[in-house]
């Protein structure tokens, strides 16, 4: 039986979900946006298991997410200690501080020298003061119209 | 997309499409450049991803009704763009917050799919629970500045190209499901299989009400779900709860290890023994 259009759409947005947490699970390098990418992934499987439980009039999609969720809650809880033992051993949310756990064939990352950051040349304008600031009143800003 | 006319159409400009988000996703990428290339770069990327989101929306099956339809358009794109940003902001700060965008749409796209407790739930667990654990750890571990390491990325091109090639695979799959039965990937239907009690040779355009009760648009969903969940599924409840009660407690073990302050395991610590 043909899946509806409906069933078709959440299946392409569960995929685009999961290609992008695959992207950013391989491309990133800080710890934390590595997680985020794979919750992303896991949002994408939470998709497509809803679509095909309702393609398959059935429960089951619905119950593998709650145990999906269940499942990374746990993750979530785990793998943050060990992020935060790891900032606090090398000062550095970086997933490279930790090569040294690397196959013993493959190549040593080796950061560059990076060019100035856009945050450093930003130049933020000042607004010039408008108008002039009101005499305050004490007792009147005591006073409530309503309660 | 038509159902048998112009499969080869919508296959090229599906290709263009995959093309068009590993270009945007490469772009887009801390690459570590700095200053008015990234800037440039950045702006490219951004309509390169535009163009890719509306390949993908053209290329998209039609809907019943217009509101429907444009209601799955905006939680779709939501859930969409907020990931993709997830992915390339630089500072993890903003990451988390664009993560949180995208639970909103996931969560609105998984309402829209009839899974009304899913919905509610992400939003509760992740935005309310997961996310904000994320964010206490960014301010605890967030360094003044933006660091060398957000700024960079391991191997973007690769990265963008093979998630591009995921998706192409699976958008191709996905549409090859909507040629009919017949086909390789055609999925039977259970719940046209539990009404028939025979295969399903019938070509029918919606499943069928299931009469078992197990369908879940039916009424009192979570009601429904409870009684799925701690009928068939009691085991599986129970074994989840030992996993929380394990990750808790594992999780207090090992953060209450704080490094010792002198010694010989102080320095047995920091050489990370």
């Amino acid at each position: 039986m043909t899946p509806s259009p409906l069933v078709l759409n959440g299946l392409v947005v569960g995929a685009m979900l999961f290609a992008l947490g695959l992207v950013g699970i391989l491309a990133r390098r800080n710890l934390i946006v590595m997680f985020l990418s794979a919750e992303l992934m896991l949002q994408g499987v939470s998709v497509s298991l809803v679509s095909w439980s309702r393609h398959h009039a059935d429960w089951g999609g619905h119950v593998l997410v709650i145990f999906v969720l269940t499942v990374a809650a746990c993750e979530a809880a785990v793998a943050l200690v060990f992020v935060l033992q790891a900032f606090a051993r090398t000062g550095r949310l970086d997933a490279a501080a930790w090569q040294s756990l690397r196959e013993s064939v493959l190549p040593r990352v080796v950061d560059r020298e990076l060019p100035a950051s856009d945050a450093a040349t930003l130049v933020f304008p000042r607004l010039t003061p408008a108008g002039v600031e009101p005499e305050h009143d004490p007792d009147a800003a005591l006073e409530r119209e309503h309660v | 997309m038509t159902p048998d006319g112009g499969l080869s159409s919508t296959g090229s400009l599906l290709a263009v499409a995959v093309g068009c988000a590993a270009a945007s996703l490469w772009l887009l990428l801390p690459r570590g450049e700095g200053g008015l290339r990234e800037r440039a770069s950045r702006r490219f990327g951004m309509l390169l991803g535009a163009v890719a989101l509306a390949l993908f929306v053209a290329t998209g099956r039609r809907l019943g009704g217009v509101g429907e339809e444009a209601v799955f358009l905006i939680v779709a794109l939501v859930a969409v763009i907020g990931g993709a940003a997830t992915v390339v902001t630089r500072s993890p700060v903003y990451s988390a917050i664009w993560f949180a965008l995208a639970l909103a749409g996931v969560a609105g796209v998984l309402l829209v799919l009839g899974a009304q407790f899913l919905g509610v739930a992400t939003i509760v667990v992740y935005a309310g629970a997961i996310l904000v654990m994320f964010l206490f750890v960014l301010m605890l571990a967030q360094p003044t500045g933006m660091a060398s390491y957000d700024r960079v990325s391991n191997e973007p091109l690769l990265s963008a190209v093979a998630g591009a090639v995921l998706l192409g695979l699976l958008t191709l799959f996905i549409g090859r499901l909507s040629a009919g039965p017949g086909e390789c990937c055609a999925v039977p239907s259970r719940a046209a299989a539990l009404a028939g009690g025979t295969p399903p040779t019938p070509i029918a355009p919606e499943p069928p009400a299931d009469s078992a009760g197990r369908d879940p648009l039916a009424d009192n969903h979570v009601a429904r779900l409870g009684g799925e969940l701690f009928g068939r599924h009691l085991l599986a409840v129970e074994a989840a709860g030992v996993l929380l009660l394990v990750a808790l407690i594992g999780s207090i073990a090992s953060v209450s290890r704080t490094p010792p302050d002198e010694g010989p395991d102080a320095a047995a610590w920091r050489a990370g023994a």
